[in-house]
């Protein structure tokens, strides 16, 4: 990650400006400047089961910690002071997720085989599959395919997606997405849920499948096919969701 | 008190005389892994489908989550226990849990609402005396 001299130069004094100024657009800049550290860095968590996805999402945030606290007058390379805070809130994220984390290998390679196994017995047998007929095709035990299914479910998640607010904590800020355009007709209860600030602060492709599941009923693997990913893929997204949408119930109950 | 320890012996009499299964649990986020565990555990050995499978697990986070209130996320536990019933039918699965209860009873929200009705065939949260439950049932489809 080598920098011209000149670049280097430029994000020193930005770095300063910020560190006067505190302007929050300046930080943004800054931040959007050093992604590609971020992603560098995200990149060599991978192969841990954990989306390539979600772990620059956690990086950006430790840039944007990096940000925040680097101190100029210190006379470091800022990305000499970044790299371990960006390290250290990926591992942070690691060790949050308990046990997901200590899941064997084994297992996690083989909720990614069940995603096709599902998808393919699901179009063999024209319905959702049980689980003893998942054990059988992928050849493992029916407690290997029970933990192999929690094995995608056991994030516990911060207000990392969350909207650009107040909390100093958040970065990013997924669009408050419109819905398709097949989804007009919505009843009129329906369109208020939908489009409280809650569910409209998830990414678009989440507000859909939320909608689709529990507002049209469709099943996860109706859900898959229509958008055309595997339902362990769904699977992952809806509960990530729904966790989401717990922690922000939780956050704005919240007196004070 | 006396009451409540009643309340324990007779289901524990229900449990050794129809195969149902008890779970206690710490009050606490990261023990709703076993929660779901053996909900899918049950649930798998009556012939629920994948997709089933992954509703019940939905629904008992949902339910869980009123049970869990404002515990503590960070791994401390409140020394407070989530005490869970499976029972298994021939063709459905039905569960309880409850917990000691501190403060009001949480009123689900319209959107937790709309989420389990699509999940489950029966779920209802309620207090009293210090407890919170919840019970929820879900039907195996064929």
């Amino acid at each position: 990650m080598a920098f011209e001299a000149t670049d280097r130069n430029e994000l020193r004094s930005r770095l300063e400006e910020y560190a006067e100024t505190g302007d929050k657009e300046l930080r943004d800049e800054i931040v959007a400047s050093q992604v590609g550290l971020a992603e560098y860095l995200a990149r060599r968590f991978k192969n841990r089961g954990e989306p390539i996805e979600d772990l620059i999402q956690v990086a950006l945030l430790g840039l944007l910690k990096a940000v925040e606290r680097f101190d100029p007058g210190r006379g470091l390379e800022f990305s000499t002071f970044a790299t371990p805070t960006i390290v250290g809130e990926l591992k942070r994220h690691f060790r949050d997720k308990g046990w997901a984390v200590r899941v064997p290998r084994r297992v996690q390679e083989l909720h990614l085989r069940m995603g096709t196994v599902v998808n393919n017995l699901s179009q063999e047998l024209g319905r959702s599959p049980t689980i003893p007929e998942i054990a059988a095709r992928a050849e493992v035990s029916v407690d290997e395919v029970l933990e192999a299914m929690e094995a995608g479910r056991a994030y516990r998640f911060s207000s990392i997606d969350a909207p650009a607010g107040d909390d100093e904590d958040r970065v990013a800020s997924p669009a408050a997405a419109q819905l398709g355009e097949d989804d007009t007709g919505l009843e009129e209860v329906e369109q208020r849920m939908l489009l409280s600030p809650l569910i409209a602060s998830l990414p678009k492709r989440e507000q859909m499948i939320i909608h689709l599941r529990f507002f049209r009923g469709m099943t996860q693997s109706e859900i898959a096919s229509r958008l055309g990913i595997s339902q362990m893929h769904v699977s992952r997204l809806l509960a990530r969701s729904l966790a989401q949408l717990r922690d922000r119930a939780g956050a704005e109950a919240a007196p004070g | 008190m006396s009451g409540e320890r009643n309340g324990l012996e007779e289901r524990d009499e229900h449990l050794r005389t129809n195969g149902d299964v008890r779970l206690v649990v710490p009050a606490a986020p990261e023990y709703l892994r076993l929660v779901r565990l053996t909900a899918a555990g049950l649930a798998s050995r009556l012939g629920f489908t994948f997709d089933e499978v992954e509703d019940l697990r939905i629904a008992v986070d949902e339910l869980c989550f009123h049970l869990l209130g404002d515990a503590t996320d960070d791994g401390e536990l409140d020394g407070r226990t989530m005490d869970l019933i499976y029972s298994a039918g021939t063709d459905f699965i039905s569960i309880t849990g409850r917990t000691d209860l501190s403060g009001a009873v949480p009123e689900p929200s319209d959107l937790s609402e709309q989420i389990l009705d699509a999940l489950v065939d029966e779920h209802e949260v309620s207090g009293s005396q210090g407890m919170i439950t919840f019970r929820l049932k879900k039907q195996r489809e064929s």
